[in-house]
């Protein structure tokens, strides 16, 4: 892409009033570009080419894989887990949006804290909830047991379903976040249309709200979905031995067996198909054809017809409450846990103490920890926020025809095994001496976090009406003033949305935080990790009580500041 | 004392010459572990010797691979299990520990190995739950037991990992503990083993991924019995949960500590090697941690009290089966494929 072509290529369309004054594409590609070169495709690539031989071609690694059953049917198990835990996330998410777009602003304020709080517990503290919750005689068998639905426990746990469970939960977020955004947009006067010309919900659903928000499910879906490829936690946790998924193999034989080149081999693999998968799904659903029909609302929010809800609406209410519970279920449990004085977990606690919470405030470590977590955190939300935005903005004037290719390569962070960035990274960093300072850390977050906020923003661009940028620009704005009037409050849901999934990205990293910290570095989370080979230590469980809290009355505060305003 | 005031007064002397107050890194796994290693080893060896030990954590293998390949190796010492340090000495991460440097000739032979330093020994055996066989009734004393569904009903939790569990089910199935390894190295020994535990699949509850399942497992009675470790159940006993150990039949495994190939402060880490292979010094970390001690000489110094959660009494070293390192080394990405499809299945 040279410099003279992004005023033609300005939006794909043809548009002579952009002429000269546009956003230059290559100032939207080139930053995060750039960063994706240097600190991603250089280490990754020179790790991954040991898959085809040390010294000269081979492909001896891929003979062994495709020779040993295993990889394959581990192979299909994950990208099947994967697919399964985007469709569960997806349908669980439609009724949870729909009630935060239509209620009033402290109930969606409500709601909008339970989806986020999973997002807030570690990923240990929630499996460890998860498995007290659901085991043989756990809390949910036992009422369900109580109250004569079953006479023998229901296995939750340990096998598909308790990790379908376990990832839906916490990727869920992920597509209520974008989805919400998209309803938010939808307007009132579309749904009232076609209401009085006799629609049921179900048509309205399908006919109007599916194709309108589609990018924001879209967006979601994606996240989901590359999210999931690369758990392994939470599957070795909750799951059976039938659930073993790639990234659990890719990271043991990189970190235990030490055999890095079919550690490549299996993570090329991957990556060859979910870059197909990827193509494939947006070549049968022609996604940039949907995502087009969308756009235009200047009229009246989409909310709650004067006619009040529908059957529909009432049934999404309660589908919403449920899903509301599955959400918030283990982190209420969480807080019972983080009382009991035995360092092994139990639900209820036999007997009572705060020795956890002491635990946190007297030894520095843990202060210490958080303290560098959030300011890792808040670096990687800047950056990537900028990062992220330009991007997005650069490919949405992009001519059709690369568009897609830059927006692949944009989100290969998401698909690549942290693991192989993170030793690639160590190469390319530990002669700089930023291995064990805040900044080798920060740009290995920056690296995985840009590419949701590219997604998000990237959603919140394709629902943004290009007439109003014509408008302003025609009316004499320069591009600048353009976007801080019109654009940016438009897409600034997106970038929210972006900036929160930045946080969390690096807020839960433990891999990147293994490599390149030391002891003086050292994140949250991989204090948390630490020893959890042996043990699980419940200061982790006080922890994120701690953070659980401090994000209810922060945002607690927020909306009574807000209703006071609004009073 | 007098070792004291002996490395007082060198410190002193040392002192004003130059910041030159020697010092060392070490690395290990954090948590309790780390914690009894500070309270056993380093802060008496620092006193001792006025070598200031500085601490990290995470010495995953990757990342001593890493550090050593791009020569940047900040790590002095650090510890790993004998997958993790034979793994390393393939792959020439770790310096040799000749005779000269460390004297290892007290070790239990099964613990020795020419690049690490044995620090503790652990076992993998059965844990129980008390609640299911009680003291008074017939409770589970080795691996054949552990197979018994008819004797000991209920459900069990095994590694997902094959170390530990295929030497198990042999020795359950009645292999001598001397012709484990070579039965294991044939065809039809390795396939033996995988049917033996095949049989016991649908008695198995939980494949537990990390050492806190079994005892979690045990305490919530989700199982009646695990194949887990010693360190970890006694935990789980002295915070009053209802398990018990069988010490008929064990398979021990070694902790180490290396040196790093291109270590900073080899010569502190030297002395501090050197310091922790001392039986008497090895003895403490069984105050603090149910590990064992590497040397029967130090044996003596441990409380009778303690010695009965240990797993390196002379008495039950009799009995156990030394997890071999070298074969494993050797067969591992084998033998865990054939687990793995073994447990897919």
């Amino acid at each position: 892409m040279t410099a003279q072509a992004p005023a033609a290529a300005l939006a794909g369309r043809s548009n002579p009033a952009g002429v000269g004054r546009g956003f230059p594409v290559w100032l939207g590609l080139a930053p995060f570009g750039l960063v994706l070169l240097v600190l991603f495709a250089v280490p990754v690539l020179s790790l991954l080419k040991l898959a085809f031989g040390e010294s000269g071609f081979s492909l001896a690694q891929f003979e062994r894989m495709a020779a040993v059953p295993v990889y394959r049917s581990v192979l299909l198990t994950t990208l099947g887990i994967a697919g399964l835990v985007t469709a569960l996330a997806v349908i669980a998410s439609y009724p949870l949006a729909y009630v935060m777009a239509t209620v009033g602003p402290r109930a969606r304020g409500l709601l909008m804290l339970l989806v986020l709080l999973p997002f807030w517990t570690s990923a240990l503290v929630r499996t460890t909830a998860w498995i007290i919750l659901l085991q043989g005689n756990g809390v949910v068998n036992t009422m369900l047991m109580g109250a004569g639905l079953t006479a023998s426990p229901i296995a939750f746990v340990y096998n598909l379903s308790g990790v379908l469970i376990g990832m839906t939960h916490v990727l869920m977020p992920f597509v209520v976040l974008p989805l919400y955004a998209a309803f938010r947009n939808l307007e009132l006067s579309t749904v009232q249309a076609a209401e009085s010309l006799g629609a049921g919900p179900l048509t309205v659903f399908r006919r109007i709200i599916l194709p309108l928000t589609a990018p924001g499910v879209v967006a979601g879906a994606m996240i989901v979905f590359m999210n999931a490829i690369g758990f392994y936690l939470t599957p070795a946790l909750m799951g059976g031995p039938g659930q073993a998924m790639i990234a659990q193999m890719i990271a043991s034989n990189i970190n235990t067996e030490l055999n890095w080149p079919f550690a490549a081999a299996l993570a090329t693999v991957l990556l060859v198909a979910t870059v197909t998968m990827l193509v494939l799904f947006q070549r049968f659903f022609g996604l940039e054809r949907l995502i087009d029909g969308g756009g235009g609302k200047v009229g009246q929010p989409f909310t709650v017809t004067s006619r009040g809800r529908s059957t529909g609406g009432w049934l999404a209410i309660v589908a919403a409450g449920l899903i509301g519970a599955f959400l918030i279920a283990p982190i209420v449990i969480v807080f019972p846990m983080s009382l009991g004085s035995s360092p092994f977990l139990a639900f209820p606690p036999e007997s009572y103490s705060l020795v956890w919470y002491e635990n946190f405030f007297s030894t520095s470590k843990w202060v210490t920890a958080l303290t560098r977590s959030l300011q890792i955190a808040a670096l990687v939300v800047t950056i990537s926020v900028v990062l992220g935005t330009l991007a997005a903005l650069g490919v949405s004037r992009m001519r059709p025809r690369w568009r897609n290719m830059v927006e692949t390569i944009f989100i290969l962070p998401m698909i690549v095994p942290v693991i192989i960035l993170a030793v690639g990274l160590y190469y390319l960093l530990a002669p700089t001496g930023l291995v064990g300072s805040i900044w080798g850390v920060t740009l290995g977050h920056v690296v995985l976090a840009t590419p949701y906020v590219f997604i998000t923003v990237r959603a919140a661009l394709k629902s943004f009406d290009d007439n109003l940028e014509l408008a302003a620009l025609g009316l004499g704005a320069s591009w600048a003033t353009m976007f801080r009037r019109v654009m940016l409050p438009a897409i600034a849901p997106g970038i929210a949305a972006g900036a929160i999934f930045a946080f969390i990205t690096s807020f839960d990293d433990v891999i990147i935080a293994l490599f390149l910290t030391n002891i003086r570095s050292r994140t949250l989370p991989k204090l948390m990790y630490e020893g959890v080979a042996h043990e699980i230590d419940p200061t982790i469980i006080a922890a994120s009580c701690l953070i659980i809290l401090v994000t209810v009355v922060v945002l607690g505060a927020n909306l009574l500041v807000a209703k006071r305003k609004t009073s | 004392m007098k070792k004291l005031i002996v490395a007082a007064t060198a410190m002193v002397l040392l002192a004003p010459g130059i910041a030159s107050a020697k010092e060392m890194t070490f690395a290990s796994w954090g948590g309790a572990y780390q914690d009894a290693i500070r309270k056993a080893w380093i802060q008496p060896f620092s006193k001792e010797s006025g070598i200031k030990v500085e601490e990290d954590t995470g010495p995953e293998t990757a990342k001593i691979k890493a550090m050593v390949e791009t020569k940047s190796v900040t790590w002095d010492v650090v510890t790993a299990g004998g997958g993790g340090l034979m793994r390393g000495v393939r792959q020439g991460l770790f310096e040799k520990i000749t005779p000269d440097m460390v004297n290892t000739d007290h070790v239990i032979p099964g613990a020795r190995n020419d690049y690490g330093v044995a620090s503790e020994i652990f076992s993998t055996l059965i844990g129980f739950s008390t609640k299911a066989f009680p003291a008074a009734g017939p409770q589970p004393r080795n691996f054949a037991d552990f197979w018994d569904i008819a004797k000991f009903p209920g459900k069990r939790t095994l590694p997902d990992k094959p170390e530990t569990v295929v030497e198990a089910a042999l020795l359950a199935d009645g292999v001598p503990m001397a012709e484990v390894y070579k039965t294991l190295s044939t065809e039809a020994g390795l396939k033996r083993a995988l049917d033996k535990i095949r049989t016991l699949k649908p008695q198995v509850a939980v494949w537990w991924a990390s050492g806190a399942q079994p005892v979690q497992a045990l305490g919530s009675g989700e199982v009646v019995m695990a194949l887990g470790w010693n360190g970890r159940f006694q935990a789980g006993i002295e915070s009053k949960l209802p398990i018990a150990m069988a010490w008929e039949q064990q398979i021990p495994q070694v902790g180490f500590f290396m040196i790093p190939k291109g270590a900073p402060n080899k010569a502190e880490a030297v002395a501090f090697l050197n310091y922790i292979a001392k039986p008497e010094n090895n003895a403490r970390l069984s105050e603090f941690v149910a590990y064992g001690p590497t040397s029967e000489k130090a044996l003596a110094a441990i409380p009778a009290a303690r010695m009965e959660n240990l797993p390196s009494t002379s008495e039950r070293l009799k009995n156990a089966l030394f997890l071999d390192i070298e074969w494993w080394a050797d067969n591992g990405a084998k033998v865990t494929e054939a687990y793995t499809a073994m447990l897919k299945e």
